[in-house]
């Protein structure tokens, strides 16, 4: 099996209930942006509604995240004992994906889309794939995705630190997004 | 509606107070262990906790029944940084209503205080 298919077939495995609440209220095939650092508020809604049943066609979620965090941190810190969690680093191996590789990055998120009807995922590291190539090459994955997520049932969550980007960029990249915005004061 | 912030670390307490007079809720107090908490507990009677599950001696799930059991009607809300899901079903298990992950966001702290202010 070539590299290229087997990264773009995920398996597929729902979290199990924690008896939690449902913290994070996100429309299904909507893509959302979070301007933060770290990724606190994006981690936390990911994991919170993979975990947690949901009332209409999605009751389980399944998830998959890409991170620069390495997976083994975020299982232990985040609980995740069945999602798949792939690492954007330079280095070789099972679930890894170099950040130059847009095509297999694409690949893979959209091929779990597709199999999977209620797709929660959780893109981390807008800022070391934008400094590994150029930033169009990016968005243009990101827009890809997003088509995809459109057409689903599934929801992209995707952390962006403001920083790292000028003004221009942010527009760009908040577009065809949602904000995750903070709540009102009571 | 008082609200009693459990945790050992000073720098997490304030940034959840902040949070919290934030959100609108300005009635906070604030507790390090498990004694300290009890009293305040007795003193206050606060309607939420947010009570840290790593505590210094007695563990948050032991503090979760000490509440529950001096006044049933009170609403616990577990807390770590962490997901570890036996810890958080024992919690559940010794009465919280809900988890929250640390370091908590505006959103999450939110969406806890609509669901069980009421």
């Amino acid at each position: 099996m070539g590299l290229l298919s087997r990264k773009s077939k995920v398996k597929k495995s729902e979290e199990s209930g924690l008896g939690i609440t449902r913290k994070y209220s996100l429309t299904r095939g909507r893509s959302y942006i979070v301007e933060e650092s770290p990724p606190n508020i994006s981690f936390d809604a990911f994991v919170n509604i993979i975990s947690t049943p949901e009332a209409g066609g999605c009751a389980r979620s399944v998830g998959l995240a890409v991170s620069r965090q390495h997976p083994d941190f975020i299982r232990q810190k985040y609980g995740l004992e069945q999602t798949s969690i792939y690492w954007l680093a330079t280095r070789t191996g099972q679930d890894v994906i170099a950040p130059t590789n847009l095509s297999i990055l694409t690949r893979t998120l959209v091929g779990f889309i597709d199999e999977n009807p209620c797709a929660v995922i959780l893109l981390d590291g807008i800022e070391y794939l934008v400094s590994n190539n150029d930033f169009t090459k990016v968005l243009r994955v990101i827009d890809q995705v997003n088509d995809h997520i459109a057409q689903s049932k599934s929801v992209m969550i995707i952390p962006v630190d403001p920083r790292a980007f000028d003004q221009k960029e942010l527009a760009l990249l908040e577009r065809n997004m949602e904000k995750i915005a903070r709540p009102k004061t009571h | 509606m008082k609200i009693l912030v459990v945790d050992d670390s000073e720098a997490f307490r304030k940034v959840m107070i902040e949070l919290l007079v934030r959100v609108g809720f300005h009635e906070v107090m604030e507790a390090e262990s498990f004694d300290s908490a009890m009293e305040v507990f007795k003193r206050e009677r606060p309607k939420i906790s947010f009570v840290d599950m790593v505590l210094p001696g007695k563990t948050g799930v032991e503090l979760t029944r000490a509440m529950l059991s001096m006044d049933p009607k009170c609403t616990v809300i577990a807390m770590s940084s962490i997901i570890n899901k036996k810890m958080i079903r024992e919690s559940l298990e010794a009465g919280a209503k809900d988890f929250l992950l640390k370091p908590t966001n505006e959103i999450a702290l939110n969406s806890v205080l609509t669901m069980w202010s009421d």
